[in-house]
């Protein structure tokens, strides 16, 4: 039992979704996850969820671990809620009148950058000289307003020297984390390369951060193991390159899900469909691999150079509010809320509430009483608080109330009114409904909770809208799969179908609901989706059963789908990727071209011939590409090279290093 | 320091900070595991922090008795002196001779701060002190005599934190600076070199009196 010789390498997977973290502990050889543990992600900081969730699973022998991997939606949150650090980013040689005409400038996403002469042209040459002296008397007037600097320079790709130049000067006057946007893309765009300097400077605390908080709750369990981490493409990088460009990381929850389908499934080709608490997240996989976007990843409507998975989201989820709006109409999220059958099992004063409300026969008004906030957890300090929001949480300190209750006793009329956002922000309060989850336990499919405090809820719903219960549920899962096979469609097709203009039914939307529902007597039409479906997350069955049938393929719900992600985490491959660019050198009359560079970070070299810098080219990126994998923790990388074509006698050649995880033997 | 992992990396800088600030005091023991729990952070992360400190002469390993902090002697203190004092000379006189158009524009944005430095924030200023030497080594183009220089800086550096409350001349000796960025941008090696040797020969000096009040 103590010897850790002779156990097969276990490798420990993790991924902190919007909802859940997830762990799995997978036997690396036979495929076998031997544990899953689910725990309640902590989104004020990430690391508790994570040590709760490893704390979970049973682990005889942490020495037989000898990995640890996991994704997470670290830097798309902090992104989306700007909570990132403060940047000031350099920009050299950039057009300002052009930025700015252009509003160029509100895609930097930082509001403190500055513009200094410098920058290189099309060919690599310098168009300016560096003002190093104006960029040093900056750095050294905001060093104490932000926290990290980022420096792009025009056509840096092409010839790093400014940006280099830049950093030296920087990093020599001071402390600050400096980002290169050279380092991060190739790239040509200069915006979305100067965009992307600027978020991962405000990332680089963040996640370094989270992977010493992950090192040390994996130290509490006497893990001691290497830590990987999850890109946006899948792949998966070492903790160090990733605190180093924490960039990569958007969307790795998404994509590790996409793996974790096909690593389960074994099928090569297929829709990934992962069904969440809060989002139900779409990712294609072609010949085993996770579709990227050649473009790069937006995120936040910020426009970055990142390869990441090609995905799409949507708010819908097993935790999704079901509420019923003004005009009596039921509507379906997007708004994410805790289950009431999950309060009510918390708080037992909820489940007879609601067990009351419902005996109420007569009563068609009760419906509003199904919302509920309660204190998730206690500030730790009030001071902050206005007297408004005192009152609150003093009217909520002795358990969750519904909401018509909070605003008669606060003497308001409307939510808004209380200023409570703030609260909810900070997760001290939470919001609680009627949710899928809760269909789910009023259907005998779910038991995890209180299914009295479910099955209550629904006949409330069901006696405000005066329908049968039968139907509301009827209702709200054909509302739920029309979501979700719009979503495939508007993906796989790239074709959105625009909102409805009332009264003037369009072919588009005559052939969509036709081939949902059927209806013309004489013409049907049908989707037939030529990959099956896999399912992720723990609702996917229920959520996907009628999505499949209704686009005419299988639903594969492989063994271990609900913590499918988690595995994901650990069942990419490593990989680095390398790139070098080839470009022509022009003679001084700028008409023939007399040789041909290969330029790296460090340098670029001049050829003669083209073949030849070609050839350099291509030895030196999978030379790169292999060292870097091996010391990311690759096994027996293997090395793929391409050339494209980017302008005229220009190339990018491109290295990528793939392998397993190198799983070390004791 | 970027192929060490980022808990080493974590556990190293706390480790020195505690040891220059004299949190650690020279001649104490070091308890690794307690070490480790007191920083929250894997016992190798703390393993490996030790040994790179042992490098840089801040611990000591005795074979029989285990891991000490340095002790600090007036002794350790004259030899440590010869040594900077003589080297940082000619790290100042290289770079009068070497210095690129980019590092003296270092140089400069470094002088400029030192002509509205804080008075009351000491270590800023030795913040401020550590990246001008830095600068300068590096306008040197010597590798070897750069790594040399960073290794004595961090022991001299907990000197200075040893006779803190006595010393009181740091802005002074930091406006010395300014005299010496103009003979480096100058090119007068001699100038540079004789500046240089009298800002460290100055501030051991001053060290030395206050240790010898203390440590008799």
């Amino acid at each position: 039992m103590t010897s850790s010789h002779n156990t097969p390498p276990l490798v420990l997977g993790i991924d902190t979704g919007g909802t859940f973290t997830d762990a799995i502990l997978l036997d690396y050889e036979t495929r076998q996850v031997l544990a899953a543990h689910k725990s309640l992600t902590t989104k004020r900081d990430l690391a508790i969820g994570i040590e709760k969730v490893i704390d979970g699973i049973q682990i005889n022998d942490p020495a037989a671990i000898k990995m640890v991997s996991i994704s997470t939606t670290l830097a798309t949150n902090a992104i989306a809620e700007g909570k990132g650090k403060r940047v000031g980013l350099i920009l050299i040689g950039y057009d300002q009148e052009l930025v700015e005409s252009f509003k160029m400038s509100e895609r930097f996403a930082t509001p403190h950058y500055f513009y200094f002469a410098g920058g290189h042209d099309l060919y690599g040459q310098e168009k300016a000289p560096l003002d190093l002296s104006g960029i040093l008397s900056t750095v050294a007037r905001i060093q104490d307003q932000v926290d990290a600097l980022a420096v792009s320079a025009y056509f840096s790709p092409l010839n790093p020297e400014h940006e280099v130049r830049a950093f030296e000067g920087i990093s020599s006057i001071c402390d600050l984390p400096v980002v290169l946007g050279h380092q991060l893309s190739t790239k040509l765009g200069s915006i979305e390369r100067a965009t992307t300097a600027a978020l991962n400077a405000s990332l680089l605390a963040i996640l370094q951060d989270f992977v010493v908080a992950v090192r040390r709750a994996m130290a509490h369990r006497h893990i001691e193991a290497p830590l990987m981490v999850v890109r946006g493409d899948g792949t998966l990088m070492s903790d160090e390159f990733a605190a180093r460009t924490p960039v990569e990381t958007i969307h790795s929850g998404p994509a590790a899900s996409a793996i974790g389908g096909r690593f389960l499934s074994g099928v090569e080709d297929a829709l990934v469909l992962d069904v969440g608490g809060t989002t139900t997240d779409l990712a294609l996989i072609e010949g085993g691999q996770v579709n990227v976007t050649e473009e790069g990843a937006t995120v936040s409507g910020y426009k970055t150079a990142v390869e990441a998975a090609d995905l799409f989201s949507i708010a819908l989820g097993g935790d999704s509010h079901i509420a019923l709006g003004r005009d009596r109409r039921l509507s379906l999220g997007p708004e994410r809320v805790t289950p009431l059958a999950y309060l009510a099992r918390e708080y037992p004063m909820v489940e007879e509430r609601l067990q009351q409300l419902a005996k109420r026969t007569w009563d068609r008004d009760s419906a509003p009483y199904l919302q509920y906030w309660y204190i998730l957890r206690q500030p730790q300090t009030t001071g902050q608080h206005n007297p408004r929001q005192k009152a609150l949480l003093d009217y909520l300190a002795d358990g969750p109330r519904p909401v018509p209750d909070i605003l008669q006793h606060m003497g308001v009329l409307h939510p808004a009114q209380l200023g409570a956002d703030d609260l909810f922000r900070r997760e001290i309060l939470a919001k609680a409904g009627l949710t899928p989850t809760d269909l789910l336990h009023s259907e005998g499919r779910f038991d995890r909770w209180s299914t009295r405090a479910s099955e209550a809820g629904l006949i409330i719903l069901s006696r405000a809208l005066g329908l049968e219960q039968a139907d509301v549920r009827a209702h709200i899962w054909r509302q739920a799969t029309e979501t979700i096979v719009r979503a495939v469609v508007a993906f796989i097709s790239g074709i959105a179908l625009p909102p409805k203009p009332p009264n003037q039914p369009r072919f588009g939307d005559w052939v969509f609901e036709n081939s949902l529902y059927h209806r013309h007597p004489h013409l049907d039409t049908q989707f037939h989706l030529r990959i099956p479906i896999i399912g992720i997350g723990a609702p996917a069955r229920v959520f996907l059963s009628d999505v499949a049938r209704i686009l005419h393929t299988e639903l594969i719900l492989p063994e271990f789908h609900q913590v499918a992600n988690a595995v994901g985490a650990v069942a990419g491959s490593v990989m680095v990727s390398e790139e070098i660019l080839v470009y022509p050198q022009f003679s001084t009359a700028g008409l023939d071209v007399i040789g041909f560079y290969v330029q790296t970070n460090e340098g670029r070299q001049l050829y003669e011939e083209n073949a030849d810098a070609l050839q350099a080219a291509r030895r030196l990126a999978a030379e790169r590409a292999r060292g870097a994998a091996l010391r990311s923790g690759a096994a027996n990388p293997q090395v793929t090279v391409d050339v494209l074509a980017d302008g005229l006698d220009s190339y990018r050649v491109r290295a990528k290093a793939m392998g397993n995880p190198r799983l070390e033997k004791n | 320091m970027d192929l060490i992992r980022i808990d080493t990396q974590k556990a190293y800088e706390q480790l020195h900070t505690r040891i220059v600030r004299l949190q650690l005091a020279p001649g104490e023991l070091i308890d690794e595991s307690q070490l480790a729990s007191e920083l929250d952070l894997s016992p190798t992360a703390v393993r490996e922090a030790i040994r790179l400190l042992v490098h840089d002469g801040l611990v000591q390993v005795t074979p029989r008795h285990g891991l000490y902090v340095a002790p600090v002697s007036l002794d350790d203190l004259a030899q440590l002196s010869e040594m900077r004092v003589s080297l940082e000379g000619l790290c100042a006189r290289l770079a009068s001779q070497r210095a690129s158009e980019d590092e003296l524009a270092v140089l400069m944005a470094l002088r400029q701060e030192h002509q509205h430095p804080a008075d009351d924030d000491s270590e800023r200023l030795f913040a401020l002190d550590h990246r001008f030497h830095q600068a300068i080594a590096r306008a040197a183009h010597n590798k070897y005599l750069a790594r040399t220089l960073e290794t004595f800086f961090g022991l001299s550096q907990r000197l200075w934190y040893l006779a803190l409350p006595e010393i009181g001349t740091l802005p002074a000796a930091i406006a010395r600076h300014v005299e010496l960025v103009q003979a480096i941008k100058a090119g007068d090696a001699d100038l540079a070199e004789r500046l240089m040797q009298a800002h460290v020969q100055n501030f051991y000096d001053e060290v030395q009196a206050i240790l010898k009040h203390k440590l008799a």
